[in-house]
């Protein structure tokens, strides 16, 4: 409890956010790869996160990535359909996977 | 050898390290070197930058030769998508419910008015911070050593403002809800559950940050602080505190930010721990800020090393170095104006005499005697969380 230190007088000064107007959060152009499922990947996922939350995850098993898809379906409630599901793992395994099965 | 053979050299050397196709599992030292982005966010310098929705930033190593970390420089992790990109700091007011006698809304300007203000310099660390030291490669964010800072913040203590709401018999728990929000109206919120009696008088909540408005991506106008804890409980935009008396299932308590309920919160790849819990209290840790690793120093110069060490609160007692692989180890001078919760700063002067590579190791030991221990030692969780290693980088003698 000593460690915190009162501070004596009214707290002068307001709080001011140090931007001015609204806030942006700049866009990223992630290197993306190309191939078949991508369009399923940006249906999908890109709705609620950038490419770069995905690939700075390394590369990863296909039961990774599957229950990967899994936990944004169960725990997220992402509308991702069974068809889409299973293009989508197809392509993260294909390009950010590290070729093991699990 | 030039600065950019002896970088890829050592990158070549951790891929072969990450690259073998072993089932064992290995800690290692966590990622180096990682590039800053061209990009700047919003009040910051550019960062080692992951993501931009949600906002993923890491500082750099040098952020750690110094015991406090700018705002301009703090790391940034958020977890769903959408963040009020606009405050109205006049209509903005948290809101105390749940098991209290009186339910409130209170202003920014009542907090900094009819609240005792305080202050409290405090470390704030990702529980997956370094999470690139693991092998394989858990799932989650790839930090190197910077999803971490020191701040001093100042607020009002969490406590006056249940005291003032007057909690009632049965509250227990207690709720933290920000104003970051998902895609979709059905993801769970980012909520965090507190046990009342985890929360003493040194939580605060708060609105300042080394004397300024918090920034935007480090939670403006408030946030939760609770030193000695990860950062996964320290909700960001703070608008909603709800005193309950059970327990509510949450993903993000129930799911994220645990590890395996054993002794060495280890386990395998292959057999995961059947029980966990949650992260909690921070480890003891350090970081060496300066030099850096690839860094070229001369023959016989003096050579300061710089760093930080933490733990949860119950403070740094010794900081050792070694230079000769951890065979032997000397004590470095520590620095701690700013609390048991702050970052103790350490240096270390030294001349090397060796041509060639030289490592330099840091460790930190606790009050408790707790120490660090070496990368190998610790073992894999498949959160990645919580670790620790020795810290060791690597710079050529020319």
């Amino acid at each position: 409890m000593k460690k915190i230190i009162l501070i004596a007088t009214l707290a002068v000064g307001s709080l001011f956010a140090q931007v001015k107007g609204d806030m942006e959060v700049p866009y990223i152009s992630y290197q993306i790869k190309m191939g078949h499922g991508f369009d399923a990947v940006q249906a999908n996922c890109l709705m609620c996160h950038s490419f770069g939350y995905i690939l700075n995850q390394g590369p990863q098993s296909r039961l990774f990535w599957s229950k990967k898809v899994d936990k944004m379906i169960t725990h997220f409630k992402a509308p991702i359909m069974k068809d889409d599901k299973k293009t989508v793992v197809d392509y993260l395994f294909k390009h950010y996977g590290n070729g093991k099965l699990k | 050898m030039q600065r950019r053979e002896f970088f890829k050299t050592s990158i070549v050397a951790s891929a072969a390290i990450l690259g073998t196709n072993l089932a064992a599992a290995e800690t290692h030292q966590p990622k180096v070197g990682q590039r800053v982005s061209e990009m700047a966010f919003p009040e910051k310098r550019p960062m080692i930058t992951y993501s931009d929705r949600p906002p993923l930033l890491e500082s750099t190593r040098a952020t750690f030769a110094r015991g406090i970390t700018q705002n301009d420089e703090f790391f940034v992790r958020w977890h769903l998508p959408d963040i009020p990109t606009h405050i109205d700091l006049d209509a903005y007011t948290i809101k105390i419910n749940g098991l209290v006698e009186k339910e409130l809304n209170i202003s920014l300007h009542e907090l900094k008015n009819d609240y005792e203000q305080v202050e409290v310099t405090a470390v704030l660390q990702c529980g997956g911070n370094s999470r690139s030291a693991f092998t394989p490669i858990p799932g989650g964010i790839q930090w190197g050593s910077g999803a971490m800072g020191c701040a001093k913040w100042k607020g009002v203590r969490l406590s006056d403002l249940l005291n003032k709401a007057g909690l009632k018999k049965d509250a227990h728990w207690i709720g933290f809800n920000g104003l970051e929000k998902a895609a979709y109206y059905k993801t769970p919120n980012f909520v965090r559950e507190l046990e009342l009696t985890e929360l003493d008088d040194h939580v605060i909540v708060a609105y300042q940050m080394n004397d300024e408005d918090l920034p935007y991506l480090n939670g403006f106008p408030l946030r939760l602080v609770l030193p000695g804890y990860y950062s996964d409980s320290w909700v960001k935009m703070l608008s909603n505190i709800t005193v309950t008396d059970k327990y509510k299932s949450l993903f993000f308590m129930d799911m994220a930010y645990r590890v395996p309920d054993n002794k060495t919160e280890g386990e395998t790849p292959e057999h995961h721990a059947k029980t966990t819990k949650p992260i909690t209290h921070m480890n003891v840790k350090s970081v060496i800020g300066y030099p850096e690793n690839g860094m070229q120093v001369y023959h016989n110069s003096h050579v300061v090393v710089r760093g930080v060490a933490f733990d949860d609160g119950h403070g740094i007692n010794k900081v050792m170095i070694s230079v000769d692989e951890g065979k032997t180890w000397e004590e470095a001078l520590l620095k701690q104006e700013n609390g048991r919760y702050a970052f103790t700063e350490f240096r270390f002067a030294y001349k090397p005499t060796k041509y060639g590579k030289l490592h330099i190791m840091a460790k930190a030991i606790n009050r408790l005697g707790n120490e660090q221990p070496f990368a190998k030692e610790i073992p894999w969780n498949h959160g990645g969380y919580k670790y620790n290693g020795i810290d060791v980088i690597t710079v050529e003698v020319v």
